[in-house]
């Protein structure tokens, strides 16, 4: 995923063919990848969309569009996972654009550091991150202390639409940081510095100069934050005692307890387009009158 | 305190076997490296070895195993592998160990799946190279008829003598063609009966407290069969119903105690019971010793409710392409030893349907009505219909109360 406005590589010329080579070089492991783990099967699931479910569970061969009329009556999945990702990628924007920033202009020689520390709790399993919320969280420790703050014995955090979102932002975090901290290193101070000569405040600054430039992380990050939370299971599974039906829910249980594999693909099918569709508005909306100044993020012409 | 609550949750970790229906802490925390193995199974990459290894090991090996076993297995050339596809810990390492070392077989493989419905996803999906499983008994007939499963000669399984009758020949396995039964449980009410005083001993029970005055302090598995019993047999109907009328019926009364639920949860119950953010729990017998063990959680019953409920039986079963028949029978004849069998049940804590293996258990296991309902509990018990699992008008209900919890 390009991440960065994409200057026009300058031709040398000559080698032409061997360049072709190259790139068909560079580009081929990737290619076959994607090819065999990203297209192909994803021609499956569209292709089982269509089927009909077989006796004994699973896909037997058809054409009908009846999944795709269940899928429709049954929107309230899709909803409820659109607006915890929604939710989810704005509070993690929030908690990590200054933390990027902090890390790209002022952590000084401790950079390093830092961004070690934040990529640590990442050796160890996602499950057991999960899991250990569950203490963190629990009666015995802050639910407990929370609930004797406010003299309500029945208080919990676990089970609830927050300790979800605080599950999702600490999970997917490091996932927004490090395209906005690497947008934002390469920064030019000096465009601050004019910004603060020629009479701009702080949020001015902030507004017209530092958020344009780290708008093409910006936008990476949150795609690759909100895809996952979009599909999310486990976390509202653990933190959120299995209490909202999301769309991860629903999937498991056509694959699994069903067994009626077309329909669980029909609504991946839908899944699918309900993101790309998403994505095309938000990327659309970042976007209005920066493409014709050919700054354009993800995918910009230069003019 | 805190340290306490950790050291405490730990522990019970610790001691916990991993619960045989829990699907998110096998599929995510052992399931990887299962899957992994899966593939490695299938593309036989660690199977080519066996062929290269002279074949005078065998016959060491059979001489070995004529004069420690005296049973039928002793004329066949043992093979020194074994593939078994199983649930996570459900039997024990110490068994396997001693059974590697009486019959010279080298590598015992334990690969896991975290559902039956995975089970037949991996089989599906072509994973061959394994010997053995343990389907739950309801599944058996759909792997005989897609071919996954080989008849088995029960002449080369003489233990399976000690088999209890009352086990045999049932819907799944009429002419007992297929499989030895490995053992069973049910689905029931877990409860702290130091918070919960009212005695429980019904379906009904549990559901008006539920539904009143312990609202909020409920637990179901997350497990459609199972939590579908409880309406229907609290309204005399059967569990594998797929009649519209009495699934409406099912449906008002689970709708009406949604808001009631505290957790959808089949894999971390036991801890909700134990912080007592939970006492009373639609479950599994399986975290039930673990918790009577724990002083602090001593006080958890189970109780089997009395208009009836699911009764389940896992089974071993062999695959029609068994790389190793010979070890297979081997272990099967093997783990129905009564020393043996005994063993494997103090350590799954599920009941077993040998006969001479209960009668080396320890009192305590014996006359726990949880593991060994007594009789009258038993005739009530009602084992799943596999042609109703995945029943349309079932997952309607299913899916209608799982969005109606909310949250």
């Amino acid at each position: 995923m390009a991440t960065a406005l994409t200057p026009t590589p300058a031709r040398t010329g000559g080698g032409r063919a061997k360049s072709a080579l190259l790139t068909g070089a560079l580009l081929l492991p990737a290619s076959i990848w994607y090819l065999f783990l990203l297209v192909l099967p994803m021609g499956f699931v569209v292709a089982f969309s269509f089927g009909e479910k077989a006796r004994n569970g699973g896909y037997t061969p058809a054409f009908t569009l009846d999944n795709y009329g269940q899928v429709m009556k049954g929107a309230d999945p899709f909803l409820e996972s659109l607006k915890l990702a929604t939710a989810g990628t704005f509070l993690t924007l929030l908690v990590a654009l200054p933390l990027a920033y902090f890390l790209a202009t002022r952590a000084g020689s401790r950079k390093g550091l830092f961004v070690l520390l934040l990529v640590i709790p990442f050796w160890t399993s996602f499950l057991i991150r999960t899991y250990s919320w569950l203490i963190v969280l629990g009666r015995g420790n802050l639910g407990g202390f929370i609930g004797g703050l406010l003299g309500d014995p029945n208080f919990r955090l676990l089970g609830t639409p927050g300790a979800i979102l605080l599950g999702l932002v600490y999970g997917y975090l490091p996932l927004m940081i490090f395209p906005l901290y690497v947008t934002l290193e390469r920064m030019d101070r000096s465009l601050i510095e004019a910004s603060k000569d020629l009479g701009a405040g702080r949020w001015a600054t902030f507004r017209q100069i530092t958020l344009p430039i780290a708008l093409p992380g910006l936008v990476t990050g949150s795609i690759l934050v909100f895809i996952p939370m979009m599909g999310e299971y486990v976390i509202p599974q653990i933190l959120g005692y299995g209490r909202t039906f999301l769309i991860g829910n629903a999937l498991v249980l056509d694959f699994l307890e069903a067994r009626n594999w077309p329909l669980g693909s029909a609504k991946a099918v839908v899944l699918i387009a309900t993101m790309l569709i998403t994505i095309s508005v938000y990327v659309w909306f970042v976007n209005r009158g920066r493409q014709a100044r050919g700054v354009g993020v993800l995918g910009a012409r230069p003019p | 305190m805190a340290d306490q609550d950790r050291d405490a949750f730990m522990a019970r970790l610790a001691r916990t076997k991993v619960n045989r229906r829990s699907f998110l802490a096998a599929a995510g925390l052992i399931g990887g490296g299962a899957a992994l193995a899966a593939c490695t199974g299938s593309t036989g990459g660690t199977q080519a070895p066996a062929s290269a290894e002279p074949s005078a090991a065998p016959s060491t090996v059979a001489s070995a195993a004529e004069s420690t076993a005296p049973t039928a297995a002793a004329s066949y050339a043992i093979e020194d592998e074994l593939w078994m596809l199983n649930w996570s810990g459900y039997v024990d390492p110490g068994n396997m160990e001693a059974f590697k070392a009486e019959y010279g077989v080298k590598n015992f493989q334990y690969d896991i799946f975290a559902n039956n419905e995975e089970l037949l996803a991996k089989l599906a999906g072509g994973a061959t190279g394994y010997d053995m499983s343990c389907p739950t008994a309801e599944f058996i007939p759909q792997m005989a008829e897609q071919g996954y499963i080989q008849k088995l000669d029960f002449s080369r399984i003489p233990n399976f003598q000690y088999i209890d009758k009352a086990v045999l020949s049932q819907k799944w396995d009429p002419n007992n063609e297929y499989h030895v039964p490995k053992d069973f449980g049910t689905t029931g009410i877990l409860y702290r009966s130091k918070i919960v005083k009212e005695p429980i001993t019904s379906w009904k029970e549990f559901y008006d407290l539920s539904t009143g005055k312990y609202s909020g302090k409920v637990v179901l598995v997350d497990s459609l069969g199972d939590v579908l019993a409880m309406p229907l047999k609290m309204l005399g109907f059967s569990i594998n119903t797929i009649d519209q009328g009495e699934l409406a019926q099912a449906q008002k009364l689970l709708t009406d105690l949604a808001p009631h639920i505290l957790a959808l949860d089949s894999d971390t119950y036991q801890d909700k019971l134990a912080s007592e953010e939970a006492v009373l729990c639609l479950g599994w017998t399986g975290p039930l010793l673990a918790l009577r063990q724990d002083p602090k959680t001593a006080d958890t019953k189970y109780v089997v409710p009395s208009e009836g409920t699911m009764f389940w039986l896992d089974t071993w079963v062999m695959m029609a392409d068994a790389p190793h028949p010979n070890a297979t029978y081997a272990w099967f004849d093997y783990v129905e030893r009564p020393a043996v069998q005994a063993k494997e049940t103090e350590y799954t804590g599920y009941g077993t349907p040998n006969l001479e293996a209960k009668k080396l258990l320890s009192p305590d296991l014996l006359n726990d009505p949880s593991i060994f309902p007594p009789e009258d509990v038993m005739k009530n018990l009602e084992g799943a219909d596999p042609t109703v699992t995945d029943n349309a008008d079932r997952i309607a209900v299913w899916t209608a109360f799982k969005s109606s919890i909310g949250g």
